[in-house]
């Protein structure tokens, strides 16, 4: 169980990665991350009857990845996180965190929002004292189906 | 210099073979009589065999035509399809996407099937019944089922349809080499698109749009043997794309594809567009395939498998995962890029917007940049539609109807 003062760090980490990553600021984002930082998206289809992994990335991966994107075609439409934190459990040196994941899409023209995934982060947390890291991050899709698609991770 | 209204609508200087009116991608009765000329008759992938690998296993699949379909294996290890239709009051029988089911019982009035087809049990039957109606009655309708060029599980609705083979000519003959060992699905997700089916199959068809994707630019068109890529057209409306040798290792943060594929020199890639709405796609390590589901004349749901080996490791299948997710997976480089191309037709082509003509009209000897691919398939439309896609409605002027690209 994680004291108030932990807690209260740990969900600001978890929203300043959302933070980041809607004002497509990789290099901040990354700055919240360990070095052996580990990211992956993985859902399950009922179809196949199988998880899936559908990204997954080390911290160098993901760097190039985000350095990538730019250099491709893509939607422009903002996309904003919504993440919740529901649990908080801490271990030997480190926290699993689950929050809950909402993803909304913002049309550029005329800037209508709609709901494009829902989900969960499953964070694992490293406690350093004060400088809080994300060591691992799991999104847990629910939503499959996403239209066209996107470039930037969740 | 920019075009008044008279000379946005003068046909292009092509032959009629190289371009097409746009309207056939947004008018209603158009799409209606595709669904009865073009999905109705056709073979169709319904899912693949390791779907269902366990005797009992079902899958789900809504056939392009609108009709809903289960494909199933039974106690006897052979595939059936059936309509998911209950023949008593026409209930859904099976509502979850996968699953395996010894025995279909409809949830409204608990009437059961075995995987054969057969009615095994109607509740109250005597009572109700008498001897006016009994089980041999209330057979489920079977349809067509043949599982191969890849493991996979074609349906085909109609009774006297030619049959598989014979409907796909030699269009897998390039891809049967690579297709010999068993596979499996690692991968399926599903597109919901506001675009008009054939422009997904048009994308799979042609490569000039190579310039939308970095990716490809970069390892392929770049690299040496990109433009000696050929088109082949195969009767039915099929076509195939020859191989060229990929240089991954020019994308920052790919590398040399380590697993490959049995018998595929490093970097292949083979493709087979399948009339009038699939894809084989064979790169490297990973076989993709595009399933095109109309829903609408702007509307589609395209399905998306990714294959490897049965017999991969776990290694090998986390390799052949990671090259999928690069540039197919829902948040791969490529894939999203064609589907916002699409999209982006979908908003272009849809009633209304004035949209003129669709150019098919590049000639280069049939290689990668030839727009043949796309003609081919739109000779066959024409033969099957009985329309000519360059004047569908008869304004223009008089030509017959062409089989030929």
């Amino acid at each position: 169980m994680a004291n108030p003062e932990q807690r209260q760090a740990i969900e600001e980490l978890v929203y300043r990665s959302c933070l980041a990553l809607d004002d497509r600021d990789f290099k901040g984002f990354l700055a919240l991350c360990e070095e052996d930082f580990h990211y992956s998206i993985t859902t399950y289809s009922p179809e196949i009857r199988k998880d899936m992994v559908w990204l997954d990335h080390d911290r160098k991966g993901l760097d190039t990845l985000l350095t990538n994107l730019p250099r491709h075609n893509s939607d422009h439409s903002p996309i904003t996180r919504h993440a919740t934190v529901y649990t908080v459990d801490v271990g030997d040196g480190t926290a699993t965190v689950v929050s809950a994941l909402q993803v909304f899409r913002t049309q550029l023209d005329g800037g209508a929002s709609e709901l494009f995934a829902v989900g969960r982060f499953h964070d694992t947390v490293k406690l350093n004292g004060a400088g809080l890291k994300l060591a691992k991050r799991v999104v847990k899709l629910d939503t499959r189906l996403l239209g066209y698609g996107y470039h930037i991770p969740f | 210099m920019s075009k008044n209204a008279e000379q946005w609508q003068a046909r292009p200087n092509f032959p009629s073979t190289h371009y097409v009116d746009a309207r056939i991608y947004s008018d209603q009765q158009i799409f209606e009589e595709e669904k009865e000329k073009l999905f109705r008759p056709a073979w169709i992938i319904a899912c693949h065999e390791s779907e269902i690998s366990a005797a009992f296993d079902y899958r789900l699949f809504t056939h392009p035509a609108g009709v809903p379909l289960i494909a199933v294996r039974g106690d006897d290890n052979k595939v059936r399809a059936f309509y998911n239709i209950c023949p008593h009051r026409g209930n859904t029988l099976l509502y979850d996407p996968a699953g395996n089911a010894k025995r279909v019982t409809c949830i409204f009035h608990q009437w059961s099937f075995d995987t054969r087809g057969a009615c095994t049990d109607i509740s109250r039957a005597e009572q109700g019944y008498q001897d006016r109606f009994c089980k041999e009655d209330a057979s489920l309708r079977e349809v067509r089922c043949e599982v191969g060029f890849g493991g996979f599980v074609w349906v085909n609705i109609t009774d006297d349809a030619p049959p598989l083979a014979e409907f796909l000519g030699g269009a897998m003959d390039i891809l049967a080499p690579f297709l010999e060992e068993p596979l499996e699905v690692f991968h399926f997700h599903k597109a919901h698109v506001c675009t008009n089916f054939k422009l997904w199959h048009d994308t799979n068809s042609e490569f000039y749009h190579d310039y939308l994707h970095y990716f490809n630019r970069i390892t392929g068109m770049m690299q040496p043997g990109y433009f000696e890529r050929k088109y082949t057209g195969f009767p039915n409306g099929h076509a195939t794309v020859g191989s060229m040798q990929i240089k991954y290792d020019k994308y920052e943060g790919s590398k040399e594809r380590a697993v490959g594929w049995p018998g595929l020199a490093p970097g292949g890639w083979f493709m087979v567009d399948v009339f009038p709405g699939m894809t084989y796609n064979l790169r490297t390590s990973v076989l993709r395939m595009d399933t095109a589901i109309p829903l609408g004349p702007n509307e589609a749901l395209i399905e998306f498998r990714g294959l490897g080996l049965k017999r991969d490791t776990p290694e090998e299948r986390a390799e052949r995962i990671f090259d999928h997710n690069m540039i197919w997976g829902p948040f791969g480089r490529n894939l999203h890029e064609d589907l916002l191309a699409v999209h982006g037709q979908g908003r272009g082509l849809r009633t209304g917007t004035d949209a003129r003509w669709i150019l098919q009209g590049r000639e280069e000897n049939s290689t990668i940049h030839d727009e043949i691919g796309m003609r081919h398939y739109y000779a066959e439309w024409a033969r099957r539609m009985g329309r000519a896609p360059f004047d569908p409605f008869r304004e223009g002027k008089s030509e017959p109807v062409r089989a030929v690209a």
